[in-house]
């Protein structure tokens, strides 16, 4: 997959679940600090991608999940091996 | 059969209630996993029971204080079944005492399988619930928790706490399709209950409206209830299951 239909893509999953514009979840953008992402928001964006990309990704890695670059990474690992 | 298919777990299920708990959602078509700590032998048998019943089961020897071995019957479970749908927690122990008496040991070890049992195998469950957008949690609290009895300073704790913890819980992740009720078994005949003193059982049923102590199938009828389609709008709630004994 393209690199940057993937950051597309996991951009609107993010920005539908916070219902945020997507111009405004930048990769760098902190989830909690700049965006107004809750515990279960973050849950529900891992959920998301997990079903998107039938991937799965362990309940440890949530607190990875703070920016849409260290999302993209993360799903990356696992997208990788395969789910 | 309301839960056709459906995947669950039950802690301390191989003896009294959790035994009867587990017999009967089988029979509701139920695929079940259910820990155990000591009775290895009652746990093979339920096994075999569950599996004449024609559904599946597992039982793990699962010390429900232990944090991380909770997590590994929890994942177990979810990888030998492919899903879940559903945990009763059960496991519990007494350690009855007058307080005056009360080892520090005595309190610990009751708090820790009750209480922090229930965190732990809960804590396990509910991030896969989160995720699904569904999942029912029934906590075995008991009128105890409720009414207070003497020489149960300990278990009386323990079973408020999860009345605590189960409307917290309950009003938590009620967004996520999540329900969560406990039920508060008053004197069922179980060993618990067969091991208290012959006199102080006959004068405790006295005290009972509907005259005679609970069966098993009092409390596993209520679980049903709870597990059912019928309780799609029941969350929160404690159900006292106690022939009336302590109607407030």
């Amino acid at each position: 997959m393209q690199e940057q239909q993937l950051e597309n893509e996991i951009r609107n999953i993010i920005a539908e679940i916070i219902e945020k514009k997507p111009e405004e979840v930048t990769p760098d953008a902190k989830f909690f600090e700049d965006l107004g992402v809750d515990s279960m928001m973050a849950l529900e964006i891992m959920a998301a991608i997990e079903k998107k990309y039938k991937i799965a990704i362990p309940e440890e890695k949530l607190s990875q999940l703070t920016t849409l670059g260290e999302t993209i990474r993360v799903a990356k690992e696992y997208l990788a091996s395969g789910g | 059969m309301i839960l056709k298919d459906k995947v669950g777990i039950i802690t301390g299920g191989s003896r009294g209630i959790g035994r009867a708990i587990a017999l009967a959602l089988a029979k509701e078509g139920a695929n079940l996993a259910f820990t155990y700590l000591k009775s290895s032998q009652e746990a093979q048998t339920l096994v075999q029971e569950i599996e004449k019943i024609g559904r599946k089961a597992i039982g793990t020897q699962t010390d429900v204080r232990d944090f991380e071995k909770s997590k590994e019957m929890v994942e177990n479970v979810k990888k030998e079944f492919g899903r879940l749908d559903f945990l009763v927690n059960n496991a519990g122990i007494t350690k009855d005492k007058a307080l005056m008496m009360m080892s520090k040991e005595d309190w610990q070890e009751v708090i820790d399988t009750n209480l922090t049992g229930m965190f732990n195998v809960t804590r396990h469950c509910i991030v896969t619930f989160l995720k699904q957008k569904s999942g029912d949690i029934i906590n075995i609290s008991s009128v105890s928790g409720i009414a207070g009895m003497s020489r149960q300073t300990n278990y009386a704790a323990s079973k408020a706490g999860m009345i605590g913890f189960t409307k917290s819980l309950a009003r938590e992740v009620a967004a996520y399709n999540i329900r969560v009720n406990a039920v508060a078994p008053g004197f069922i005949e179980t060993e618990m209950v067969a091991s208290l003193k012959e006199d102080y059982k006959n004068a405790m049923i006295k005290n009972i409206p509907l005259g005679r102590f609970g069966k098993v199938e009092d409390v596993t009828g209520t679980v049903k209830f709870l597990l059912s389609d019928s309780a799609n709008f029941v969350t929160g709630q404690v159900i006292v299951i106690d022939g009336g004994l302590f109607i407030q």
